[in-house]
């Protein structure tokens, strides 16, 4: 799971153009990574045993994002300490050798993160875990040995797939209702373990970012202005114009 | 965060008369509750506006001789050298914020009841009061009308005495420079009555001589009703107010712009219910037509966009608020920082309004729970203490206003964590539904003001969605307990006219509906209706009207004298009756049901308690009261109890809103910001003291 930037309403980027300045960003638990801790705690509290860790590649700041998850239930947590920007591929080396490590019979990730929205990590990791996956999940069945999965495709179609176990499965928001963490729970998660363990050859990164910047507004934005009547009235204008 | 550009118009510097305001921002003359007899918090009310940014900022109506003595309700006044003191202060905590004092200088005539002074008001004409029962007026000879010009004059020297800058000679609202102006008032045959130059003679001289006395100090406002909505007899845009403006225009030096009269003032200070924001630009621009002097007036304007058009479509100079102001003082500031999602937007209900009609009471506001407590209690809108306790977490039970509201300020008093937890799948309680009866939309922003400030939080955390018992309230983790859960219509027909239920009276029935059943639920209703309101605010009337729009034959009855008397004090009265007249909905008083059961209701007359009516219904709406939801408080305190919960670790447990007892969304609101201020006192359930300003005798003085 991953600790996401947040953009506020203003941003601006640092000096060399290649990333936001920290000052115009909040931190946050990915949205999909607490569907996936969600998915997991409901998958071991039906069977009535087992173990959720959650697992993160950054600095020490991350751990906030690792206590909500381990506020939501989850027993503990380990960090790969990572200072600087990783690309995914990266992320997904240091993140195989602790889940070597725990020898799981399910991994988790979430589709996607909302800062980078690469979508690569979870793929890239099965590959060096060698595990079957199953992308953008809605909905698992787990039997005994094996998952069925539901796979969310375009247009509202869904591919039931069946993969044996251990696999990777990239998690889709809205397959569970993520839950609230109490404020015991979350005191709680203050007290449960983090283990920091320290990354091995994680290579060059495979893409470097250039140049971030907010792109120019396109042309055919009309602003309406004036009062609510006035505006609504232009709408309907425009509406009828393009009807037409 | 920088001001929109756009807006750049409103911070551009104005010259009235002697005086410039720094700034298009002007609070309009609102009452408080305070005058000249509570100086420290006329004083400290005022000033927040000016810290707030406004440019200038004005007294209530002020009164220039004990013949205009409002009592029971509470005005300004200037009658002496004390009240030069009082008011004095006032000038000077505006001056040190850079903000011009303004005085509304007021001669009621027959609207003034006299009933402290016991004097007799002066009118053009012996016509008694259309606005206050039983008030007649002595009708003006030369004499008077001299004399009475001379109270202006030395009203408005001890205003400059004081360090106002801005002195009015006040007519809107039917006061007495604008009842010479108006044939309904002004039934003289003499040069003070009769023609427009006739009727305009005794306004005219008396902004001369005001004028000459202080002119060169002060810049003479006036403001007028250019519309009364009485036909003829009323004041006339065309007829008698251009030509006015015209006829003055050289020794005025702002004009201050509205409509209405007195009885029906709601026309000017339009509720939400029935006016949107700039409804009187028409009249506004049409004076700017005329006028080469600035023109200010309000609109109950909140979004700088439509003060922004109002100046650039040559309607207005200078953006005059007066409800907005009390909701966010810091209205300009926040337009000026580009802060405008941190804007407490006035939602038009009117409230502030009630307490003067009420007469007495000082001003409160749905919005603001600190307007009217800057002195008394010490409150800042906008400034919070961080809690000596901010290290506790605090659980929150129900985010309906009053919970919402202290969450918000717990978060802004830096406690640890705050868990604000709702059954629902949002905030708002009884505010989700509210906003939805017919033209009360604007009440929504009570929800989304709080959303917005919540969501920015980093310590406020809403956990929708979920219904906690009593133990999961016990072992949620948290330091202190708040049990906000709201209250709901009695469905027994439980009242305050029989002090008993309604026999056969059960909203479990389908034929017998609660607000609440038909709002949130949709229960459905049958062709014939009638809703038995012994509440006397919006609920029933709003119903009817909303069932009435559907199509259905409502029969609205009360035990009370009239249908929803509160709204008398709201304003919406007038407009509510004739809406309600229109639909054909029957307004039945002074009944009250003995029994009810499918298809039939019988009522008895309240002081004829024989005489009974029977009723043919298909539906029943029970409008009768509210009761507190306090089952999950109950079972705390008395199942539970306090001292498991302090096992837990909870050392604070406290409720608050519609769940101690239901009321006002305005007094919901209050409770809820009044224990988060105190939340780190001794007791933090009972109210600390506020500061009475009044004067205390000392005994061997008096008595020696």
């Amino acid at each position: 799971m991953k600790q996401v930037a947040v953009l506020g309403d203003e941003v601006e980027f640092t000096e060399d153009e290649r990333d936001v300045d920290p000052d115009y960003l909040d931190f946050a638990l990915n949205e999909w990574d607490s569907y996936a801790t969600e998915e997991a705690l409901r998958l071991v509290e039906a069977a009535g045993s087992g173990e959720v860790v959650v697992v993160s590649v950054g600095d020490e700041d991350a751990e906030d994002a690792m206590r909500r998850c381990l506020a939501m239930g989850a027993d503990r947590g380990i960090r790969v300490e990572a200072e600087a920007q990783l690309d995914p591929i990266q992320v997904a080396r240091a993140l195989a050798e602790v889940i070597q490590s725990e020898s799981p019979d399910l991994v988790f990730a979430g589709v996607q993160s909302s800062d980078s929205v690469q979508a690569a990590t979870g793929g890239a990791l099965a590959g060096l875990l060698d595990m079957p996956s199953v992308a953008v999940v809605t909905k698992i069945e787990l039997g005994d040995g094996k998952a069925t999965a539901n796979r969310e495709l375009e247009g509202g179609l869904v591919d039931v797939v069946e993969v044996d176990t251990p696999a990777l499965l990239t998690i889709q928001t809205g397959i569970n209702e993520p839950r609230y963490a109490t404020l015991r729970a979350i005191k709680q998660a203050e007290e449960k373990e983090i283990d920091v363990r320290q990354p091995g050859d994680l290579g060059e990164p495979g893409y470097r970012v250039r140049k971030m910047f907010v792109p120019p507004k396109g042309e055919g934005a009309e602003m309406l202005n004036g009062g609510a009547a006035e505006v609504a009235q232009r709408i309907k204008e425009i509406v009828q114009e393009r009807m037409a | 965060m920088a001001r929109d550009p756009k807006h750049d118009i409103l911070f551009e510097p104005i010259q009235i008369g002697p005086k410039t305001m720094k700034n298009r921002f002007y609070q309009i003359p609102h009452c408080n509750g305070f005058g000249s007899e509570k100086p420290l918090n006329q004083a400290h009310f005022r000033a927040m506006k000016a810290e707030g940014g406004y440019a200038a900022v004005c007294t209530e109506y002020c009164s220039i001789h004990p013949e205009s003595d409002d009592t029971h309700r509470v005005s300004a006044r200037l009658w002496d050298d004390d009240d030069i003191k009082n008011l004095g202060l006032m000038c000077d905590m505006l001056h040190e914020h850079g903000a011009l004092a303004a005085a509304e200088l007021w001669y009621g005539g027959p609207h003034a009841p006299c009933m402290e002074t016991r004097c007799v008001p002066r009118a053009p004409s012996q016509i008694p009061s259309d606005f206050e029962h039983l008030t007649y007026p002595k009708e003006m000879d030369k004499d008077d009308i001299r004399e009475v010009q001379g109270f202006y004059v030395e009203a408005a020297k001890r205003a400059r005495e004081a360090g106002f800058d801005i002195v009015y000679v006040y007519g809107s609202h039917s006061y007495l420079p604008q009842q010479f102006l108006t044939p309904y008032y002004n039934r003289r045959t003499d040069e003070y009555g009769g023609s427009f130059e006739n009727r305009a003679r005794f306004w005219r001289e008396t902004i001369e001589q005001v004028r000459d006395a202080v002119g060169d100090d002060c810049a003479i406002a006036v403001r007028m009703s250019t519309d009364m909505f009485m036909g003829e007899a009323g004041t006339q845009l065309e007829r008698d107010c251009l030509p006015f403006v015209e006829l003055v225009d050289e020794i005025v030096d702002v004009w201050d712009i509205n409509v209405s009269g007195i009885s029906e003032w709601g026309e000017d200070a339009t509720p939400s219910r029935f006016y949107e924001s700039g409804r009187m630009l028409p009249w506004q621009k049409a004076v700017k037509g005329v006028s080469k002097k600035p023109v200010l007036g309000v609109g109950r304007f909140t979004s700088p966009d439509l003060m922004v058009e109002a100046i650039n479509d040559g309607a207005l100079d200078i953006i005059a608020t007066c409800r907005p102001s009390i909701s966010d003082p810091f209205l300009p500031k926040k337009i000026d920082e580009g802060r405008l999602d941190d804007i407490r937007e006035c939602i038009g209900c009117n409230i502030c309004i009630s307490r003067w009609e009420i007469g007495g009471p000082p001003v409160i506001c749905t919005q603001n729970a600190t307007a009217g407590e800057e002195y008394r209690r010490g409150w800042h809108p906008e400034k919070f203490e961080k809690a000596a306790n901010a290290d506790n977490d605090v659980l929150i039970v129900g985010a309906g206003p009053a919970g919402m509201e202290c969450a918000r300020v717990l978060g802004e008093r830096g406690m640890r964590r705050v868990h604000l937890v709702e059954s629902q799948d949002d905030m708002g309680g009884i505010m989700r539904w509210i906003p939805q009866f017919p033209g009360l939309g604007e009440w929504g922003r009570v929800v989304n003001y709080r959303k917005i400030q919540i969501d920015k939080m980093k310590n406020v955390e809403f956990i929708p969605n979920t219904r906690l018992d009593a133990n999961g309230v016990k072992s949620y983790g948290a330091e202190i307990v708040i049990v906000a859960t709201g209250g709901y219509w009695a469905t027994d027909g439980l009242n305050g006219c029989t002090h008993d239920t309604i026999p056969g009276a059960d909203a479990s029935q389908a034929w017998c509906a609660t607000p609440e059943q038909i709002m949130v639920e949709g229960k459905a209703v049958g062709d014939k209706v009638l809703i038995v309101d012994n509440d006397g605010y919006f609920t029933g009337v709003s119903l009817a009207e909303k069932l009435a729009e559907e199509g259905k034959q409502v029969t609205l009855m009360t035990h009370l004298g009239h249908i929803a008397p509160y709204m008398h004090f709201t304003l919406e009265a007038p407009n509510m009756h004739r809406k309600l007249h229109k639909l054909k909905v029957e307004i039945v008083t002074y009944q009250i049901p003995t029994e009810m059961a499918e298809g039939k209701v019988t009522s008895a007359h309240v002081y004829d308690e024989e005489h009974l009516t029977e009723w043919g219904v298909d539906s029943v709406v029970l409008v009768t009261q509210r009761r507190s939801n306090e089952a999950l408080y109950r079972e705390l305190k008395d199942s539970v109890g306090i001292d498991a919960l302090e096992s837990e670790g909870v050392t604070g447990f406290f409720r608050i809103g519609d769940c101690v007892a239901p009321r006002l969304v305005a007094d919901c609101i209050f409770d809820g910001h009044r224990l988060a201020r105190e939340i780190d006192s001794d007791n933090p359930e009972v109210p600390l003291p506020f500061k009475r300003e009044r004067h205390v005798v000392e005994r061997e003085a008096v008595l020696a």
